[in-house]
């Protein structure tokens, strides 16, 4: 292995920086960003020449001692391979642009550098977990990904609505990690290991080796993925994380943490067993269609994309479900680039009509800030699925995969969405960039600074090119089961319709009965249509379907009696009897030895004495 | 005769004569006063590079009553550290002493050659002079604000006690001597076990143990304690609390385990005993106590209480856990006193109150004072905890290879004493940051030595706390060589 240092400076030099911004530069905003910008862009810098140098098909690991108690060594490692490395690039690029249109995104806030600094603990904690070689690392970075996702949630923490999805999106989360902490301790009390790559060799030699547990053990692991990923039933958080910066929302809550359940279900694929599997695919499958429906009928543009991400990540949950890794890391990566794209463009809106964010107050943009309508679009047709879109090519080998496996519900499921997802994005492309003006500030809109163009524009072609520049190829043949797919170039483009032409074709035409309902209905809307047609279900999706009301009269209930009462045991029993006497006493003995101190000198000598004599009696008797 | 092995000692008498005929040819400026200080940190500093580095020569003197051995060693380089980091604190608090700072330097260089003499100490009349020439030294600085009645006070006060445990001590040796026939710690310990059952012979010791006591501040010894740490000037505190406690235990590692063994081996109960009492009548009187120094002063008692577990455990670990706890003890200690100086040094009280609103008056003097607390309650990663975790683990582990219950007893005393412990370290850091009765919050004036030594505990505090093996390992060189 060549540059075998670059590692451990990509995944420390943003930490290093956030340290250098918290303690050194927090008065100076320019040195700030430059710090965060220069050690993430580094990164980026250094992962392209390790990769160029050790190619795409190596795999090693590099690992350092950290604790060892008994038989248990936890290691600090690195562990590079193609899912690793393809994963550095998606971090450190996308993330890069984000920084980047952060300067100009954040550019009145008065807490500028803190948001660089909170920018860069996330980015260290993000290459921690693409980076770690066991659980117990995985672990740790897991949870600071959770703890920079809350500051930065609650970044505009003077707003009460920001903190309390702050506290919303880790609570949520914490109830996910307890499931996969019980995983982690099941695998380690089974196996003995926490190393991904020992417990893989162990399984390889002795696929019972987990026995009857390991479809537990399976999904207490993706009890982790489902509170990270924001899957059903514990999805309720990611729209509400909405409350932090846009460029938050785009590189934590859309590119890359919540992929990061995602990611781990693939880093650790070998240890779900078929029925694990399968209850993986239908939470995804049906996560997907759930937040499809509900964004269609949300007015925010923020928390619809929020929940255009819950839908695609239930893909890509689905995807690994259905056996398919690559397909999920292929996905991944598009949507990183995609959704990116969309948030930072939606930003760019929400920007130029000082922080107005109702769809409906916004309208005939396309002229005023062609860089965004352009790029939104481009974003919008990636996410749609559209050929030759980064999109429609991930998209497809997820379906394919649903009918390689010959599993027609999921598979009708995912082209359902595939179809819903067009219609709902094409409905906010439409109300917000044609259509009327429908307030003063989107007349008076104008476009954004090059600052934030410039990123834009990158993600852009990204969103166009992702599909067909061997993505997939880098991933395919990590896994087992796979064979590694090998086309040219220019083969690859064309390669779905031969692959799999029922997927393909299914595809592309629900998204174009998606995109022409989305033109009839929303090209000249003023106000939404959908309501008077659909009745209750629309009410429903509008509100949607009650889940948090839900959770609040069952969960958040049951949970406030349970404290009342806890609290009353603590207050009167634990406190007032048990602790009170034990503290009462303790007191009370301090008091009465300090009488002893008088501080004359005749007594203080008189004790000395005493003491020798009571040793001597002690010793001698 | 082998003095070659004498030159740190004799190097640093030297160092104080000079220092003290300074005053003659200088005419000592505020900025002399600080310079004289540096110098002398500079002498130290090169002694201790030169003189204890890892190829020290190693033996004996003057008939076998100078030992340099690793543990010696290790004791030195503890010494001159904790008398580098007190002149720099006193160089900090010259202000507050009315003239004479350089006689103030001079004297605590005297007194770190008396603990130097203690480290290599192998016979009683080694012991004796030593320890003798420490304590009359701290007679001068504890009352060396003369114009401070505390000071005064407290300086009559360990004068008397002091002179009461000397007036053992001396008693005790001429008792050993009277049956025994020998001064030699390793003369004596190969006569000792016929002696076991002879009460003058163990009066002797009890009495030598009663001096010895008196230095640690170990129940029932330990009187004088808050008293004086009160009244005495903030650096000689600082060093009583280090340097001479570190001296006490030297000696009492010596006594014990070179010169008795085969009595030690039988007094597991009784050290049992004075540990946990020690540790509990510490942090007992601890609890209500307001004035700072008053409430670390108990807080070295139980401190010395922590210590004596790896005393009563009668084992090589544990004597190391000893040196180890005291290396972290050493920067703890001086944290805390160099913000009491820094802090209260212009104020008539010392109450806890004084530090409130520390963190908004200078927010490094409020950091070192809650590490150091944290460490003193001994929670990771710093100092305080790897000790109290060493000196615990030497207790249980001596409880699982003897039938002794009173182990575990201990082990269960000590927990407790810990446990309350927090209480008033956390009422000290509750008093910096969320104390609401804050009338001063003008920012404090540090000067960069003042800065620096905060620092330098700071990390040696995380240094020791974090990367316990260089220290352990010198500590574990100097018990199992001693063994």
């Amino acid at each position: 292995m060549q540059h075998e240092l670059f590692p451990w400076l990509i995944l420390f030099l943003p930490l290093l920086a956030a340290a250098a911004i918290t303690l050194f530069t927090l008065r100076s905003r320019a040195l700030s960003a430059f710090l965060s910008i220069g050690a993430i862009v580094t990164g980026f810098i250094l992962s392209v020449i390790f990769i160029n140098a050790n190619g795409w098909h190596f795999s090693a690991e590099i690992s350092r001692t950290w604790l060892s108690i008994g038989s248990l060594q936890i290691d600090w490692g690195l562990k590079l391979d193609a899912l690793s490395m393809m994963m550095l690039l998606v971090v450190t690029g996308v993330g890069g642009a984000i920084h980047v249109y952060s300067v100009g995104y954040m550019h009145e806030d008065s807490g500028f550098a803190r948001f660089f600094a909170c920018l860069s603990l996330f980015t260290f904690s993000m290459l921690g977990i693409v980076l770690a070689n066991n659980f117990i690392e995985l672990f740790i970075c897991w949870e600071l990904v959770g703890v920079s996702s809350y500051l930065l949630i609650g970044f505009w923490f003077e707003r009460p609505s920001a903190g309390d999805a702050a506290k919303k999106a880790f609570i949520v989360n914490r109830l996910g990690d307890f499931g996969f902490l019980l995983g982690i301790l099941t695998v380690w009390g089974l196996l003995g290991t926490l190393n991904f790559s020992d417990l893989h060799g162990q399984l390889t030699a002795n696929p019972a080796a987990l026995g009857l547990s390991a479809t537990v053990a399976g999904l207490l692991v993706f009890c982790g993925a489902v509170g990270k990923s924001a899957q059903f039933p514990l999805h309720v958080w990611l729209p509400d994380a909405m409350e932090g910066p846009t460029p938050v929302s785009a590189l934590i809550h859309a590119a890359t943490m919540v992929a990061a359940g995602v990611y781990m279900l693939c880093r650790i694929f070998f240890l779900l067993n078929p029925e694990a599997l399968h209850v993986i695919a239908y939470i995804g499958g049906f996560t997907s269609l759930l937040a499809a429906l509900i964004a269609v009928q949300q007015d925010d543009i923020k928390r619809i994309i929020a929940y255009s991400t819950l839908s695609q990540l239930g893909y890509m949950v689905m995807a690994v479900g259905l056996s398919g890794p690559t397909a999920a890391m292929f996905h991944l990566t598009t949507h990183a680039f995609f959704k990116a794209l969309l948030f930072l463009s939606a930003g760019s809106v929400i920007i130029a009509l000082h922080h107005e964010q109702n769809i409906w107050k916004m309208g005939k943009l396309r002229y005023k800030m062609p860089i965004t309508f352009w790029t939104f679009l481009v974003g919008a047709l990636a996410l749609s699925g559209v050929w030759p879109f980064a999109g429609f090519y991930s998209k497809d080998s997820i379906l394919a995969q649903a009918l390689a496996q010959h599993d027609y519900i999921l598979f009708a499921d995912g082209a359902l969405v595939a179809g819903l997802t067009t219609f709902y994005i094409f409905r906010l492309f439409f109300v917000v960039f044609l259509g009327k003006e429908k307030s003063d500030g989107a007349s008076h809109a104008h476009e954004s600074p090059a600052v934030m163009t410039l990123p834009l524009v990158v993600l852009a072609v990204f969103s166009l090119i992702g599909g067909f520049i061997g993505i997939e190829g880098v991933y395919s043949g990590m896994f087992v089961g796979e064979s590694g797919i090998s086309t040219g170039f220019a083969a690859a483009i064309f390669e779905p319709f031969i692959h799999s032409p029922l997927a393909a074709s299914l595809g592309l035409c629900l998204v174009a009965i998606g995109f022409f309902a989305a033109l009839s209905l929303y090209a000249k809307a003023d106000k939404d249509p959908l309501p008077e047609k659909l009745g209750g279900l629309a009410t429903a999706m509008k509100n949607k379907f009650y889940f948090d009301e839900f959770y609040e009269a069952v969960f958040v209930r049951a949970h406030d009696f349970i404290a009342a009462v806890m609290n009353w045991i603590d207050r009167w029993l634990v406190e007032g009897f048990c602790i009170g006497l034990i503290r009462g006493g303790t007191d009370l003995t301090g008091r009465a030895l300090r009488l002893v101190q008088t501080g004359n000198l005749q007594t203080y000598a008189f004790f000395f004495v005493l003491g020798v004599a009571v040793v001597l009696w002690l010793v001698l008797k | 005769m082998n003095a070659s092995l004498m030159f740190l000692e004799i190097w640093v008498v030297a160092l104080g004569i000079v220092m003290m005929l300074a005053d003659f040819f200088f005419c000592v400026t505020p900025e002399r006063k600080r310079f004289l200080a540096y110098l002398g940190i500079a002498v130290l500093g090169v002694l201790f590079l030169e003189l204890l580095g890892p190829d020290a020569p190693t033996g004996t003197a003057f008939h076998g009553a100078f030992v340099e051995d690793s543990m010696a060693i290790f004791f030195k380089r503890f010494f001159i550290i904790a008398a580098i980091l007190v002149l720099f604190l006193s160089s900090e608090f010259s202000d507050s002493v009315p003239g004479g700072i350089l006689e103030f330097y001079s004297l605590i260089i005297f007194a770190l050659a008396g603990m130097l003499f203690a480290a290599s100490s192998n016979d009683f009349v080694m012991l004796f002079v030593s320890i003798e020439l420490i304590t009359v030294t701290f007679y001068v600085l504890v009352s060396y604000q003369r114009a401070r009645l505390l000071s005064l006070e407290a300086g009559v006060k360990y004068l008397i006690i002091g002179a009461l445990s000397s007036a053992f001590m001396v008693f005790g040796i001429a008792l050993i001597w009277g049956t025994a026939g020998t001064m030699n710690f390793t003369e004596l310990a190969q006569v000792a076990p016929q002696f076991l059952d002879n009460k003058i012979f163990l009066t002797g010791v009890i009495f030598l143990f009663a001096g010895l006591g008196f230095k640690i501040a170990a129940v029932p010894f330990q009187i004088w304690a808050p008293d004086v740490y009160q009244g005495a000037p903030t650096p000689a505190t600082a060093f009583l609390a280090v340097g001479s406690k570190a001296a006490g235990f030297v000696l009492l590692l010596r006594v014990l385990f070179t010169a008795i063994p085969a009595v030690t081996a039988r007094w597991a109960d009784f050290l049992i005993i004075v540990s946990a009492l020690t540790i509990l009548y510490g942090n007992l009187c601890a609890l209500p106590q307001r004035n700072l120094k008053r409430l670390l002063g108990y807080s070295s008692i139980s401190h010395a209480g922590y210590m004596l577990l790896g005393v009563a455990a009668i084992s090589a670990s544990g004597q190391s856990a000893v040196m180890y706890y005291l290396a972290g003890y050493l920067f703890t200690v001086v944290a805390a006193f160099t913000v009491i100086a820094l802090v209260m040094q212009h104020l008539d009280h010392e109450d806890v109150s004084a530090l409130a609103g520390l963190n908004q008056r200078s927010p490094l003097l409020a950091t070192t004072m809650t590490l150091s607390m944290v460490s003193l309650a001994g929670i990771p990663p710093l100092a305080g905890f790897f000790g109290k975790f060493l000196l615990l683990k030497a207790v249980i582990e001596q409880g699982l290879s003897t039938p002794n219950h009173g182990y575990y007893c201990l082990t269960f005393v000590a927990l407790a004493g810990i446990l309350i412990s927090f209480y008033y370290y956390f009422g000290v850091i509750r008093a910096i940051y969320w104390s609401k009765d804050t009338r001063d919050l003008s920012p404090i004036p540090l000067s960069g030595g003042a800065k620096f030594l905060a620092l330098l505990c700071i990390a040696g505090m995380f240094w020791i706390g974090i990367f316990p093996n260089t220290v352990l390992n010198l500590a574990n060189a100097a018990a199992f060589g001693f063994k």
